[in-house]
């Protein structure tokens, strides 16, 4: 990232201070969003999003395990973020390590609710076929080509997108067993299920920078940020999660407008990529024909 | 297992010669110097290019020539069962050696001294032919970043099986067990570049998938022209001339 001069600085943060971005956005616009599902022909479901300069693809892959024991009528879900060198020289070898852990714990958070898995956006019940002894793993891959701020939310709308272009196989039980036996299952070639996102919530990431707070940030508003945070709201409004980052300290009252202003936000964008997402399903229908 | 039916047709319906659908798409990334989409058939990779830029570590600079330096990934998904660790791995390892070997090669590079060429390739897709992927979308991503090179470097593979020649094998031709030949080719000097080959062939039979692959190569260096060329009118058309 090439390094802002004072005079730079001073012009972005004047301007979000007037309600107009170097890009001429206000502050609360979303740069154009374009999502394709589909992409990936031997995933269960995937998805690219791009935000503006921001890309990322996300996939997700299914596979049959075996329940946890301390819930054995919830199915598991696994989601890692990989930060490609494509986007970023300073991704290369390790470098993207820490970036690729904070998203992935970050959409983790939202997406799959605490560690009994309440509040989860995805429901786990789906994804169980025999109770305490088969169960689907969904993995979640997500991958970032190109980089240019905001990756949270790109990156919560893409697997948004791919789970709902996830189609799981239909397993039927050939044969009961009884105790520990695994019991046989035959999988469906034919019949899918499709995944029901309509709890899948969406990540606002606010960044404050000066005395306002900015939605969708760029890499370089996001390079002066004070602090950012990260709400995760679903359908009904409610609040499924949240990130803080950045080292300056926020005041209470600020946080709890940020997070109304975050509700507000969340209605707009989890229909836009509604839109969005039936429009790429139905293209990629149209080709399958 | 019948690689070529008795009707001359492949396993996806190819003909031993044909080679498989190639799709190119330059300025992919928009925040990198130079990149492509390079796809051949089911195969996709992604390369980024960036430079020529300042040396990272000064040890590594030369004062009389670009340090080109590159890394080879493959996504988490890109084959059909889940690949745990995308980097680090010994054949991405190689692969990377591979490809900046077959670059350095073509690059001028000392016409840009003290200074450093980075190029990265992902593999968003495998389905044989990754190395040969790469290479075409790394050169395609270095004519994008405007990097003065020799000649467009073009990559194919080739095998043999069921006596018959084939060009651009896919996975599963590829896994069969027979000989997988990969040539790196410079179609305007006439030159091999890179030429690895596993598995067994007869002696008499070399000469003859290596010259398949080759044409290979020369087929995919008029495609390459053609888009840099389309790309460029593109440009001339944006700049209003």
């Amino acid at each position: 990232m090439v390094g802002l001069s004072l005079g730079e600085k001073h012009f972005i943060k004047g301007g979000i201070d007037q309600n107009i971005r170097s890009d001429g956005r206000k502050r609360d616009s979303y740069r154009p969003i374009f999502v394709e599902t589909g992409i990936i022909p031997q995933a269960n479901g995937s998805a690219r999003v791009r935000m503006g300069a921001t890309e990322v693809i996300a996939s997700v892959k299914a596979e049959l395990g075996r329940p946890s024991a301390l819930h054995p009528d919830k199915g598991k879900v696994a989601i890692f973020v990989d930060c490609s060198a494509v986007a970023e020289p300073t991704f290369e070898g390790r470098g993207g390590e820490e970036l690729s852990a904070e998203l992935s714990v970050a959409l983790e958070r939202c997406l799959l609710g605490g560690t009994s898995g309440a509040g989860a956006g995805i429901d786990l019940t789906s994804l169980i076929v025999a109770e305490g002894k088969i169960c689907w793993d969904l993995y979640i891959d997500s991958l970032v080509i190109s980089s240019d701020g905001n990756l949270l939310d790109a990156l919560a709308a893409a697997i948004k997108a791919a789970l709902a272009n996830t189609a799981i196989p239909k397993v039927n039980i050939s044969a009961a067993a009884s105790g520990d036996e695994q019991p046989e299952v035959d999988i469906s070639d034919e019949e899918f299920l499709q995944f029901d996102t309509s709890a899948v919530p969406v990540i606002i990431t606010l960044t404050q920078v000066g005395r306002h707070y900015i939605v969708d940030a760029t890499s370089e508003e996001e390079s002066h940020m004070s602090s950012a945070v990260s709400i995760s709201v679903n359908r009904k409004g409610h609040i499924c999660g949240l990130t803080k980052r950045g080292g300056e300290g926020l005041d209470p009252s600020v946080v709890s407008d940020m997070i109304s202003v975050a509700q507000h936000l969340s209605e707009l964008l989890m229909s836009r990529l509604d839109s969005e997402i039936s429009a790429a399903e139905a293209e990629g229908g149209d080709e399958e024909l | 297992m019948e690689f070529v039916n008795p009707e001359g047709l492949r396993l996806d319906g190819r003909r031993p010669m044909e080679m498989r659908q190639l799709r190119a798409e330059i300025g992919a990334v928009a925040r990198a110097d130079g990149s492509a989409v390079f796809e051949m058939g089911n195969t996709k990779v992604i390369a980024a290019v960036y430079g020529p830029r300042e040396v990272q570590n000064k040890s590594q600079q030369s004062n009389d020539q670009a340090l080109v330096r590159c890394e080879y990934t493959m996504a988490n998904f890109s084959t059909g069962d889940r690949k745990r660790k995308p980097k680090g791995d010994r054949r991405s390892t190689e692969i990377s050696l591979v490809i900046r070997q077959t670059m350095e090669a073509c690059i001028l590079t000392h016409l840009m001294p003290r200074s450093q060429i980075d190029i990265y390739v992902q593999v968003l897709q495998a389905d044989g032919g990754t190395r040969s992927a790469c290479i075409n979308a790394a050169t395609l991503a270095l004519a994008d970043a405007g990097i003065p090179m020799r000649d467009l470097v073009t990559s194919c593979s080739s095998g043999y099986l069921n006596s018959t020649p084939l060009l651009d094998l896919n996975y599963l031709e590829d896994s069969a067990g027979g000989p997988d030949v990969t040539v790196g080719f410079l179609p305007k000097l006439d030159r091999v570049t890179l030429l690895q080959m596993d598995a067994k062939l007869p002696v008499d039979i070399v000469e003859n998938v290596m010259q398949l692959a080759i044409e290979g190569c020369k087929a995919i260096a008029t495609y390459i022209r053609e888009v840099l060329l389309e790309n460029t009118k593109q440009l001339e058309y944006r700049r209003g001339l």
